[in-house]
């Protein structure tokens, strides 16, 4: 069976149970206690309800389908959730690891580059030597440029960090998805939970790693650090 | 002075490195997290620059085993992390770190650390 869309099942859900207690209300309806007071006179409240406990037993019936058709409802939901959000799920917290990973190898391919053009400007260095004050000082200039760019890459640790919390937040959520399902299971579906993957990939971040605002966030760090005056530490 | 830089982050390493080298200090050893670093201290190592969040041992964690140790009692320990929470920088002062780098930092930043952690003479 394909899986049926959350929103699809709850719709049903809610209405399989209105109809359950359209059920009780018309039942109560018939046997109405201003008609009759079944703690007065239980004789009299059967002789005067005759219909509605005639009735009783295809009502209970029909209650008895809906209520089925509820749980149906319910094992859908629940194989909907681990078929469809949980997979969603592992599929997105893989592709943060794959995220993670490009931008690692990107930030390592510049790394590469910044030291190679290093190394070609050590050489220009090299056979210029002594031969026009401009080129040593724009040379200068580009190695500045270049250690700048190098430092700039600090964002990949910074945002991996921030992926792995995104990620953890996913393997939580999933933890959760698989327990409402367990909840789910009314009754023997022969199905098991999935099991949550393992986190993988940067098990150690920050959940408030920021690119942003270092600055202000360095000035706290000094602030304490000079607050808790440390005289004896460091004098090696 | 050798440096032992210890960051989990391949990434991390080569910046610190290279910002390192840029202010003249070229001797370092490289860890991969805490664990690493202990088993590649000794008597060498002058000055320990090192992450936060790592796998198998924090930075908290290697300044505690460092300050155990009678080799590694008193040695300068930086530490160059993303978390910047108040709490996180009293802890990590408490595990024994002598000063704190917010990252991302400028090379700026670091030497002025650096400088001001290191005794007077120290190359």
């Amino acid at each position: 069976m394909a899986p049926r869309r959350a929103d699809e099942l709850l719709y049903d859900s809610e209405a399989t149970l209105r109809l359950v207690d359209n059920e009780l209300v018309e039942l109560r309806g018939q046997s109405s206690p201003s008609s009759c007071q079944p703690d007065d006179n239980t004789d009299a409240y059967i002789v005067k309800a005759p219909s509605a406990i005639a009735a009783l037993p295809r009502m209970l019936q029909r209650a008895n389908a809906e209520i089925n058709n509820m749980l149906q409802t319910l094992r859908q939901s629940r194989s909907a959730l681990e078929q469809s959000t949980v997979q969603k799920l592992q599929a997105t917290h893989s592709k943060l690891r794959e995220v993670t990973s490009a931008t690692e190898d990107a930030a390592t391919s510049i790394l590469d580059a910044l030291d190679r053009t290093q190394g070609l400007l050590d050489a220009l260095d090299t056979e210029d030597a002594g031969k026009s004050e401009r080129s040593v000082s724009l040379r200068a200039a580009m190695r500045d440029e270049l250690f700048d760019m190098m430092g700039k890459l600090q964002f990949q640790d910074i945002t991996s960090q921030q992926l792995a919390y995104a990620s953890s937040i996913l393997t939580d959520m999933e933890t959760r998805l698989a327990q409402i399902a367990v909840i789910f299971d009314l009754s023997d579906l022969g199905m098991e939970p999935l099991p949550p993957e393992p986190l993988s990939g940067p098990v150690a971040f920050d959940p408030h790693a920021s690119t942003k605002n270092a600055d202000e966030r360095q000035k706290v760090a000094d602030e304490l650090f000079s607050s808790a005056c440390e005289p004896d530490k460091g004098d090696a | 002075m050798k440096f032992l830089v210890v960051d989990d982050s391949a990434t991390m390493r080569r910046i610190v490195v290279n910002s390192l080298q840029r202010i003249g200090h070229t001797d370092v050893v490289e860890a991969g997290d805490g664990a690493e670093a202990l088993s590649k201290f000794d008597a060498s190592i002058g000055f320990v620059i090192t992450d936060w969040n790592m796998p198998n041992m924090s930075g908290t964690e290697l300044a505690r085993a460092l300050r155990a140790r009678d080799d590694a009692k008193s040695i300068p320990i930086l530490m160059v992390t993303a978390r910047s929470v108040k709490e996180d920088i009293l802890a990590a002062m408490e595990s024994g770190v002598n000063s704190y780098i917010v990252k991302p930092f400028t090379p700026q930043v670091l030497k002025e650390k650096i400088d001001g952690m290191q005794p007077a003479g120290a190359v």
